[in-house]
Order: structure tokens, then sequence, then C-alpha cells
């Protein structure tokens, strides 16, 4: 069945699908960043099992994490009635409760290459930072941190790409409010499944040419990088 | 006065053994810790840095305790005053000279007088990567010592580097000891170190010391020596040439008067 395109709601649900991926990336970034170089120079005994928890979500199928995020989320949960009674936020079904649920699903995809990058680099470094008598956070944060650039960069990329990459989680937490929750891969499976295939031909090249041309940036600015 | 009493369980070239090491190092000595690899000289430097826990022990420096396993007391390396510089430098790649000497001690007076002690003047706007294997020890060098530290600690400072770089750095090392007396103890394979550097040296077999040996300083010139006090203050012989002056806490200076002629270490 052939169906003019209607650009106004791709243009909706792209920028809802990079504002979503953009502010999460950003958000994890933030606590990504300090976990990271937590994780990275910690002796802390349960620390084998805080990064079990921070890796379930690339383990677990993505609606096992939106089912329980979405009982965590509902009004009906202790959770969410204390949120909806004292700040009056609903999550599920909300624009705030993606960014959220997104939070929590792409944490590997930035804490992973960041704590890498960091246990990569002599502990020389921050040993002898420590008999400077310098602390651990300025360590990571003066000495540490400037020399792993390439892999903060692989994780913002990673988290950016994985969060418009979302499907399952998006649809369970999300549903399908165009310019609330409507984000890309959804608007592809809704169009597939009406059988508008040029609409949905639109979403997925469009998506295609910006992940293409994400990773080109990255392997651009990945060269140029130096300590 | 550093009190040294340190057990640790660790591998040894030899095998699965117990570090255990008990040393006394007066104020200002330069002490070479030597022995073949793998016998525990490096652990004992990094047990001293806070940088590895033993097993049990202590260590008390001028007084202060920094270890005590009974008291469950152990210093951090950042409360400990020391300066470690390490065989592959540990500078920070992201910084010039200059920062990184800054790193230790923003604002320190001691920064430029440093920088010129050791030659890198030129320098210091430089990265690391830019300096040869000699120039980024000299910076290790000043870095451990901007924060005036109680204790420096060398692990094999010039293993990498060529003969010619060794030899300067030995005498810039052996210059800041001299003008500013830091205890020292100072990890080598090399016999030229111990020659040209240590007051004592002590040998390490199997995680335990084998020998604890005064340096005999031989006469080798006919440098004589024109004036020799001791400073009760810094608790050292100062020692003035036609050419030189310089501070030892060796002990072996008291046999010494005015007009004898000036013994090198050889």
């Amino acid at each position: 069945m052939h169906t003019p395109i209607d650009w106004e709601p791709i243009r909706v649900t792209f920028w809802l699908t990079l504002r979503l991926a953009g502010i999460t990336t950003l958000l994890l970034l933030l606590t990504g960043i300090p976990l990271a170089g937590w994780l990275a120079i910690s002796r802390f005994r349960l620390k084998p099992a805080i990064e079990a928890l921070i890796s379930l979500p690339i383990v677990l199928p993505p609606s096992v994490v939106g089912f329980y995020l979405l009982l965590a989320f509902s009004p009906t949960s202790a959770f969410g009635n204390w949120l909806l009674q004292t700040f009056d936020i609903q999550l599920v079904f909300s624009f705030n409760g993606l960014v959220i649920a997104s939070l929590l699903y792409s944490l590997p995809f930035m804490v992973h290459p960041i704590q890498a990058g960091l246990e990569n680099l002599p502990v020389s470094w921050r040993e002898a930072a420590y008999t400077l008598g310098q602390s651990p956070v300025k360590t990571v944060w003066k000495v540490l941190l400037p020399n792993c650039k390439p892999a903060i960069l692989t994780g913002v990329v990673l988290s950016f790409a994985h969060t418009i990459g979302e499907f399952g989680l998006v649809l369970m937490i999300g549903g399908n409010l165009p310019g609330q929750t409507r984000v890309a891969s959804i608007a592809i499976y809704d169009e597939v499944e009406q059988l508008h295939f040029e609409t949905a031909h639109a979403y997925a090249g469009l998506l295609l040419g910006l992940s293409f041309a994400i990773l080109v940036l990255v392997y651009s600015i990945n060269k140029r990088v130096t300590i | 006065m550093i009190d040294v009493q340190l057990t640790y369980p660790r591998l040894f070239s030899e095998g699965a053994g117990m570090l255990a090491i008990k040393l006394q190092v007066p104020e200002k000595q330069l002490v070479a810790v030597v022995g073949a690899s793998g016998s525990g000289k490096t652990t004992l430097l990094r047990l001293l840095a806070g940088l590895e826990k033993p097993q049990s022990g202590a260590i008390t420096v001028q007084g202060q305790t920094w270890l005590d396993t009974a008291a469950r007391i152990s210093l951090p390396p950042q409360k400990r005053s020391i300066g470690f510089v390490f065989q592959d430098s540990a500078l920070f790649p992201n910084m010039t000279v200059l920062e990184n000497i800054r790193f230790a001690a923003a604002g320190s007076p001691l920064i430029s007088s440093l920088i010129e002690s050791v030659g890198l003047q030129p320098f210091i706007h430089q990265k690391p990567d830019k300096l040869s294997g000699g120039q980024r020890q000299r910076v290790a060098l000043a870095r451990a010592l901007v924060r005036r530290p109680q204790v420096l600690l060398l692990d094999e400072p010039f293993a990498a580097l060529d003969e010619s770089s060794g030899a300067e750095l030995r005498q810039t090392l052996l210059h800041l000891h001299q003008a500013w007396g830091t205890t020292t103890l100072l990890v080598s394979h090399h016999a030229d170190d111990v020659r040209t550097l240590a007051d004592r040296v002590i040998r390490l077999e199997y995680g335990k010391i084998i020998s604890d040996v005064p340096v005999p300083l031989k006469t080798a010139s006919q440098e004589i020596i024109r004036t020799l006090t001791f400073d009760h203050d810094t608790q050292t012989w100062v020692i003035g040439t036609d050419t030189t002056l310089l501070r030892s806490s060796n002990p072996v200076w008291g046999q010494y008067k005015p007009g004898d002629v000036f013994p090198l270490p050889a």
C-alpha cells in the first residue's frame, strides 16, 4: 500500500529520540565518570556485587528490566506512589520515566569503557600521585581521567547509540505516545505494523545515516585525541 | 631516625617466603639496597611508602608512627612524608614538567630552585614524552623532593638510563643529597650507584638482610680538606675543600681533620 510520507511526525519523533539520547548521555557522563573512577581504584569488598548490578542490563532482556521498572514506577507501588504524592511526578508513560529507565539501561555502556580505560593506565601514575600527597579523587580527576579521553569518548558514543537503539524497555515504560514517548525505534515498528513501509524506510534510513555519521565522527576524533 | 620492622609474605625468585626486615636508618643517611632481582628490594620500598600493607610490623620516622600493626595504625601514602621515584618515572603525560612538579606542591617556593638544581629550566613547558629518559628521571626526582619529604625512596632510578645519563643523574642526586640531607633509600643493581652515592649498603636475599656495611671511603684524589665542622643542628659533617662544600651524615668524617687528603668514594 502506498502512503505519502508525512515528515512532521518523523521530525517530532527524531527530535524526541535525540533529546532522550542526549539527556541520558549527559546524565550518564556526570554519574558514570565518578562511578567508573571509584570502581577503577576501589578495593571495597562488595565491589564485584556492584559491578554485577551495573552490568545486569547487558545480559537481561530489555523486557525484564522494563517489567521491573514498570512495577517500580507504577503509582500503585510504594516508590511510584511516593513520587506522585511528594513531587507530583508520574514516571510511567512519561519522558522523565524514559530518561530514568535509559539511565539504568545504558549505565554499563558508559561505565565499562571508562573503567577499563582507567584500569589500563600504569598503576605507578596513581601510586606516584598518592606518594605526592594527593587524594584518590584528585588523582582520578587530574591524572587518570585526562589520560583516558578515548575511553570517555567511547563511553559517550556507546551510551548515546545504545539509547537511540532501545526498543523493548522504551515500549514497556513509555508506550507509544507521539511527541512524548514515541522514539524512532518504536515508530519503525508501528509503521511496519500498519504497512506504511515508506515511512518505516524514512525512519530506518535516517537512523542508519545518523548512526554511521556518529561512528565516522568518533573514529576521526579518536585519531586526533592526544594526551 | 627511621626504625623499621616488617614481615610480609610474598613470592621471591627462590619461591614463596617471608620478607622479614629489621632496619634502622639514621637521619640524612643514604642507604643503598642491593640484591638479586626478586629478593624483596622494591617491596621494602613499597612497604615503607604505604603502597603495600605488611602482615605485621612497625615503622617510625623521627618519632612519628607511620605503621604499627599491633595498634592498627597504618598511615596511607598521602600521610607519610615520602618522595618516591619510580623506575619508569611515573610522570603524568598530560602535564608539563612544571605542572608535574606543581602537582606535588603548588606554590612551593622550592620549585624554581629545584628545577635549576636538576638542570631542567629549558624544558619546563615540555610534556614528558618530549624528554629523554635521564631528563624524565630528573623531573621525577625534583617532583619527589619538592615537598621536602623526610624520606626519599628511589626504586632503581638509573635502571633504564644509558651510561652518561645515569652518571649525570647520580651527580644530581649526590648534589641534592649533600645540599638537603634527605634520608634516602636507593634500590639499585648498579655497583656505580653504591660506590658514588651510598653511605651504607644493605644486601637482601630471599627477603632478609644478609649484610649491612658502611661504604668505605677511599682516597682517590689529592684534594685537601680545608674546613671540617660538625653541624649539631642538622647532625651532619660540613666538609670544605678548594672546590667543594658538602654535607654528610657518614660518621667516618669524625676520623678526619683539616689538612687531611679528601677521600672520595672509589
